[in-house]
């Protein structure tokens, strides 16, 4: 699992913080991005939140490259959108039916904020948080165990799928299956591959029913865990006080509002 | 009620729920990759509400896009999070649906034929009214009359009838009332999920149904208007397809394993 999440190991004080605590800053954080109005918000937050907390992890430089290798095709759609395709506005120039618009412009570079802050937001959060680790916390916290478990194997799973799916790709290509070409042919070549891949994982379903269970899975008992996962007393206000900030923020911004 | 959620979340569906989200995921990166104009992402979540009932459904569809935003990259998609409300609702439909037998009836192939050519019908309807809606100086908008569009796209009518009526007929097979069941699912879909695509993404969110977008956008519609026709097109078509899979996947599993 270690190898296919994109965990930093470093010693630095946001590593240490309780899975939870990092958690609720996460949400928090996402929360009042979107609560608070105007353009500059996401990037103010981004500037002045996310990336001291990433120097403070010591994960800035990484956090950075993630962010930029995963939002550049968005963003690049979201101006090319916006501005080739705003209705009425100010034309920056004219060559030929290409009109980008001012107004365009404006809101793709509001929506690319948006993104921007969201992405480095959960990376951050990815970045310091061993997966692991956040089940534990959330399970010794109370989140019912069937849950758990479907959160932990699906994070599992996904990775392993991907896999599966090419080496299904692989095999009904040496079989002759065409999957390149006009949309047709590629639509044709969907049935072929997504039912093995489907069926083949169901028909798992069983094996993996019974070697839970087998392993006292509907037990009501609490389990020990080898890992220790600190906790303060002072995190526990900091929750708690970072939710009732989000939600004073909240209610704040709709009776300003209204 | 508390009963019946209780029943629906055996050890079975614990392992099963796990399995839908990865082949929600891995189905619909393909396809949000190939940059096609439907989304697929649902198939999982479908097959859950159909094989256990609505509320594992629902379960499957709000996870699965909560724990899109949060899978190791490439595989992450953190457009997908704040739209796990709309997968809930997929969930809970496919669910109620299978219910009440619509993986099972099997319908006439003549009523296929007509679900067919209904939704391309209405389809037609909907995308030229919206090419031909005129907005003027005070933003205020004008939409054809049916008349006006039945005279001018006479042929595009008839075009698209007959190959809805071909798709019923060839696609949906004896399956009518599973594609119905994903067109009302889709219809659903489309509308509750407009609001969070135009207010929180601007409509715009990287996959192939952005080019849909654009399309509506450069013939005068406003971003609400241009999601919500871009969600009318994409939405019951793809929930047409995903519920049709799980019933191709369903009649290809073993008797022994949907007997639990």
């Amino acid at each position: 699992m270690n190898s296919l999440s994109i965990y930093v190991a470093r010693e630095s004080g946001l590593h240490t913080l309780n899975p939870i605590t990092k958690f609720v800053l996460t949400l928090c954080v996402l929360f009042c991005g979107f609560t608070l109005p105007g353009i500059w918000t996401s990037y103010l937050i981004l500037t002045f939140v996310i990336v001291p907390l990433a120097m403070w992890g010591k994960v800035t430089k990484r956090m950075i490259q993630l962010v930029i290798k995963i939002s550049w095709p968005f963003i690049l759609s979201v101006f090319i959108i916006q501005t080739l395709f705003w209705g009425q506005g100010t034309a920056l120039f004219e060559i030929g039916p290409l009109a980008p618009k001012i107004e365009g412009g404006v809101f793709a570079f509001h929506s690319s904020g948006r993104i921007l802050f969201i992405m480095a937001d959960f990376i951050l959060f990815s970045l310091t948080t061993r997966p692991d680790t956040l089940m534990i916390s959330l399970k010794q916290g109370g989140l019912p165990s069937g849950l758990a478990y479907i959160i932990v194997t699906t994070l599992q799973l996904v990775p392993q799928f991907v896999l599966k799916a090419n080496t299904i790709l692989d095999a009904q290509r040496s079989r002759g299956l065409e999957t390149q070409g006009n949309i047709i042919i590629r639509a044709r070549a969907l049935l072929p591959l997504v039912l093995p891949l489907v069926i083949g994982s169901l028909l798992e379903v069983e094996e993996r029913a019974i070697a839970i269970e087998a392993r006292a899975f509907n037990s009501k008992r609490v389990e020990t865990s080898l890992l220790d996962i600190p906790d303060t007393q002072n995190q526990r206000y900091a929750r708690i006080g970072l939710v009732l900030f989000t939600i004073l923020l909240i209610a704040g911004r709709y009776i300003w509002l209204s | 009620m508390l009963e019946n959620i209780k029943k629906e979340f055996s050890t079975r569906t614990l392992v099963l729920i796990p399995i839908a989200i990865a082949i929600n995921i891995a189905i619909g990166q393909l396809v949000y990759v190939l940059k096609l104009p439907i989304y697929l992402d649902s198939i999982g979540t479908v097959l859950v509400g159909a094989l256990v009932g609505p509320w594992a459904g629902a379960v499957t569809g709000g996870l699965t896009n909560l724990l899109w935003g949060v899978v190791p990259p490439p595989l992450q998609n953190a457009f997908l999070p704040p739209f796990f409300y709309v997968a809930a609702v997929i969930g809970l439909m496919a669910g109620y649906f299978g219910k009440r037998g619509a993986f099972e009836k099997e319908s006439p192939r003549w009523l296929s034929v007509i679900i067919g050519a209904l939704f391309f019908f209405t389809l037609t309807f909907f995308i030229t009214a919206f090419l031909n809606l005129k907005t003027d100086e005070t933003g205020y908008t004008t939409y054809p009359t049916p008349g006006e569009l039945f005279s001018s796209y006479l042929v595009v009518f008839i075009v698209a009838i007959l190959a809805g009526a071909a798709i019923g007929y060839f696609l949906l097979q004896n399956g009518g009332y599973a594609g119905l069941a994903g067109l009302a699912t889709g219809v659903v879909a489309a509308i509750i999920s407009a609001p969070t695509a135009a207010v929180v993404f601007g409509g715009v969110t990287g996959g192939g149904t952005d080019l849909l977008v654009a399309a509506f956008r450069a013939s005068g519609g406003n971003i609400w208007a241009s999601v919500l026709a871009q969600g009318s097109v994409s939405d019951p078509f793809d929930k047409m397809l995903s519920f049709m899979v799980v019933l191709f996947i369903l009649r290809a599993l073993p008797t022994r394993f949907k007997a639990r």
